[in-house]
């Protein structure tokens, strides 16, 4: 009761970041009612499942320090498991996608404990192997469709199917998404201010201080990894209904691993808000220029360079990335 | 810098509001909108570019009136069928993104309102592609995507001009047969122990993947000795260990799957650690793009790639020779195997728009499952185009084939690509063995 207290406590953020958040609720909530195109709500669909892989991230990373760059592999179970256990025995979205959190918190576990043995550069590297050998494990496994994957066929079940989140429409992925978003905040904010919470922070300022407090540090990071490990396989089952083919090579690549870092650390790492800020600007940024100038004779990578020079200037003007920037402009008006 | 970042992020900003906020463009009059998905930028974006022009091509051959090119769509501008009615195309870049594919097809769909959908190369992206376009009611036709499992899903929606690769690795195993048999012009018959032991590397995607499950299928059907089976990412920066595990298996034979990118960075691998097989074999993709053939130079002599169309194809098809001749003035470069297969998938198009009279689904659909087009309307040299509409391989073109050349230099000193196989139209005695490195 006190942990669903504490989550839906946001008293300690400032007034003015709780009404534009509560403004920019609002209007996620009735954004598909408004006569918005289809690669809109497409785009949002993508915002809102990189804010959850970039909030997952943000509790091992961001609060807890550790620069994980293998989430890919997360992504991987949870979407397999969904995609398995539909195919393979009809059981739906609602149940598959517990059992895939179940498998990867097993999993993060499983490899957590030694991975947390190492610190630093060794573990970011260690984190990218782990996650690359799994891939290259299910592209030779025949029973998880080896590298060709899996396929939901879009003929085998008649949308809307809530239970097993078959849709036609995307407006229906985008509430089921919305709620998982909303629950996600909740969960990342009562994470932040919970013991364990805390004890991260300890650990990312120092290490051993943290130790000689009483923490147990390598357990606090393996349980953190198993948070962010849950956020990263809810999502991942949900991508296995959305998109309906899944294959280890778009699913549990580095591109996702990196992608899923360089949402929260641009944003900002160590803030409630730092994923979504990620997320929200640039996965519009990079589909509109993709739209805009991607199909354009002449253009072509244009939109990628145009991606990569705003990502360079923020990262050049404030690394602690765009929440950095407005924490600084407030210190500044403070003073 | 602190200006220019606000103004960055202001225009930014507006930029992504006003996207997301704009509503869908409304549809226009007198005219077909088809929507072009392919990978204009990424490690297949030579690919994307051929692809583009083919297609922009053969929209151009339709809507302008040329009574030089022996084609019908040629013969008049327009549909006719449908008052002389354009074609535009909507071309969108996929990345080899299958995810971003399918939003990208819910876009020209809902968005953009095309009538139909062409793309989308890589196979991978085709199958989300094609999904979307099933449950829209879309019609979608594809030209150049060749994983066999595409046309085994039931879809009603989705036809494939090209043949696949079942057919294409039958090819190779058929023309590695026919090589200890005599039956290559120019090669002695080669003691089939010579050639008896084979590796193969593929792109670890839906195509790669579907390719090599095939070589392994069809290396126990022929009875040659699969020594090896690798999959690889063709985002790979250095694909030494993999070379390395090719070159320990001692095979003579090595195949391979692969985009551009990857294609170029494997035989340069290949020649820096100086593996010296008997046989180089590419399935088409990469080994047939005109920067594998400048990249490489000289190095890719003697390598085999399946294709469906080789620039000695216009010897056989005149109409080959006059598409070829605008393709080259517009591009600089003959037509290839992608280019010719997008000319053929809007081409196949175009002949559906026709027969339907119409651009409604159901119209598209009823013609798509009826058209017969003639081989000699094609650049490509296929015996026409009849999609099955019964049986495990549902919108499968019925009447491609393929064909296999060896990258050799001419008399001219260039680069060409000269047909092996079918050894009936075989337009130069084939180098072999693979010369040293």
């Amino acid at each position: 009761m006190e942990a669903l207290k504490n989550a839906f406590d946001f008293s300690d953020q400032p007034r003015l970041d709780l009404t534009i958040a509560g403004a920019l609720a609002l209007f996620l909530l009735i954004f598909p009612l408004l006569p918005v195109s289809a690669f809109a709500l497409a785009t949002m669909i993508q915002f809102f499942i990189f804010s959850l892989y970039g909030m997952g991230w943000n509790t091992i990373g961001g609060y807890g320090g550790q620069v994980d760059l293998g989430k890919a592999q997360y992504v991987g179970i949870g979407a397999y498991t969904t995609a398995v256990l539909l195919i393979r025995w009809d059981i739906p979205f609602w149940f598959s996608m517990p059992i895939g959190v179940l498998l990867a918190v097993s999993w993060s576990f499983i490899i957590g404990y030694p991975l947390f043995r190492l610190s630093g550069h060794y573990f970011a590297i260690a984190t990218i192997a782990t996650s690359l050998v799994l891939k290259d494990l299910f592209e030779v496994w025949d029973f998880v469709g080896a590298a060709r994957g899996l396929e939901i066929s879009p003929i085998a079940y008649q949308p809307p199917d809530y239970l097993r989140l078959i849709f036609k429409e995307d407006i229906y992925y985008y509430y089921v998404l919305f709620a998982f978003f909303l629950v996600g905040i909740l969960y990342l904010n009562w994470f932040r201010k919970s013991r364990l919470g805390f004890q991260l922070r300890a650990i990312k300022d120092n290490e051993d201080v943290a130790r000689s407090l009483g923490i147990n540090v390598h357990w606090a990071k393996i349980k953190t990894y198993a948070i962010a490990t849950g956020y990263v396989s809810v999502v991942g089952s949900f991508h296995a209904c959305y998109i309906k083919a899944i294959e280890p090579e778009d699913t549990m690549s580095l591109d996702i691993s990196i992608l899923i870092a360089l949402m929260a650390m641009l944003g900002g790492a160590g803030s409630l808000w730092g994923p979504i800020i990620g997320a929200g600007i640039l996965i519009p940024l990079k589909s509109y220029l993709k739209e805009w100038l991607g199909g354009m004779a002449g253009l072509a990578g244009m939109d990628l360079i145009l991606y990569a020079v705003i990502i360079m200037l923020i990262s050049a003007k404030e690394p602690r990335g765009v929440w950095g920037i407005v924490e600084r402009w407030r210190r500044r008006k403070r003073s | 810098m602190k200006r220019l970042l606000q103004w960055t992020a202001v225009v930014a900003g507006l930029a992504i509001l006003g996207g997301l906020l704009a509503p869908a463009p409304a549809l226009a009059a007198k005219e077909i909108k088809i929507g072009a998905i392919y990978p204009l930028t990424g490690g297949a974006a030579a690919a994307g570019r051929e692809l583009r022009a083919g297609a922009e091509l053969a929209a151009q051959l339709c809507n302008e009136a040329r009574s030089d090119i022996d084609m019908t769509m040629a013969k008049a501008a327009g549909i006719q069928s449908m008052g002389g009615a354009k074609i535009t195309l909507i071309f969108k870049d996929h990345e080899g993104n299958p995810t971003l594919g399918a939003d990208l097809a819910k876009k020209l769909i809902l968005d953009d309102k095309v009538d139909g959908i062409l793309g989308c190369y890589h196979s991978s992206v085709t199958k989300t592609v094609s999904a979307v376009c099933e449950q829209y009611g879309v019609p979608m036709i594809n030209g150049s995507s060749t994983s066999p499992g595409l046309t085994e899903r039931g879809f009603k929606w989705f036809w494939r001009t090209t043949p696949h690769d079942r057919w294409f690795t039958k090819d190779l195993f058929d023309f590695l047969v026919g090589l200890s048999e005599g039956k290559v012009r120019g090669v002695k018959a080669v003691p089939r122990e010579d050639i008896n032991v084979i590796a193969s590397a593929c792109e670890n995607s839906e195509w790669g993947s579907y390719v090599s499950k095939v070589i392994q299928e069809m290396a126990a059907e022929y009875d040659f000795k699969l020594r090896k089976s690798l999959l690889y990412s063709d985002k790979s920066p250095d694909l030494s260990s993999e070379v390395r595990s090719l070159r320990a298996s001692k095979a003579s034979v090595l195949l391979f799957a692969s985009y551009t990118s990857d294609a170029i960075l494997m035989v340069k691998t290949l020649k820096t650690q100086k593996v010296q097989p008997r046989i180089i074999w590419g399935q088409d993709a990469g080994f047939d793009k005109p920067e594998f053939r400048s990249t490489l130079g000289d190095a890719i002599e003697g390598i085999l790639t399946r294709s469906v169309f080789l620039p000695q194809v216009v010897q056989i098809k005149p109409v080959a020779g006059q598409v070829n001749s605008l393709y080259k003035a517009k591009t600089g470069n003959d037509l290839g195997g992608a280019s010719a297969r997008a000319f053929t998938g809007l081409q196949t198009w175009i002949h559906v728009l026709e027969m339907a009279g119409s651009s409604e689904p159901a119209a598209v659909q009823k013609a798509a499952n009826a058209i017969e087009i003639p081989g000699q309307e094609l650049v490509v040299p296929w015996a026409g185009v009849k999609f099955a509409n019964t049986g495990s391989e549902m919108g499968q073109n019925i009447m491609g084939s393929g064909l296999i050349g060896q990258y050799q230099k001419g008399a001219d000193g260039q680069m060409g690509v000269e047909i092996v196989y079918p050894f009936d139209v075989a337009s130069a005695e084939m180098i072999y063995p693979f010369p040293q490195w």
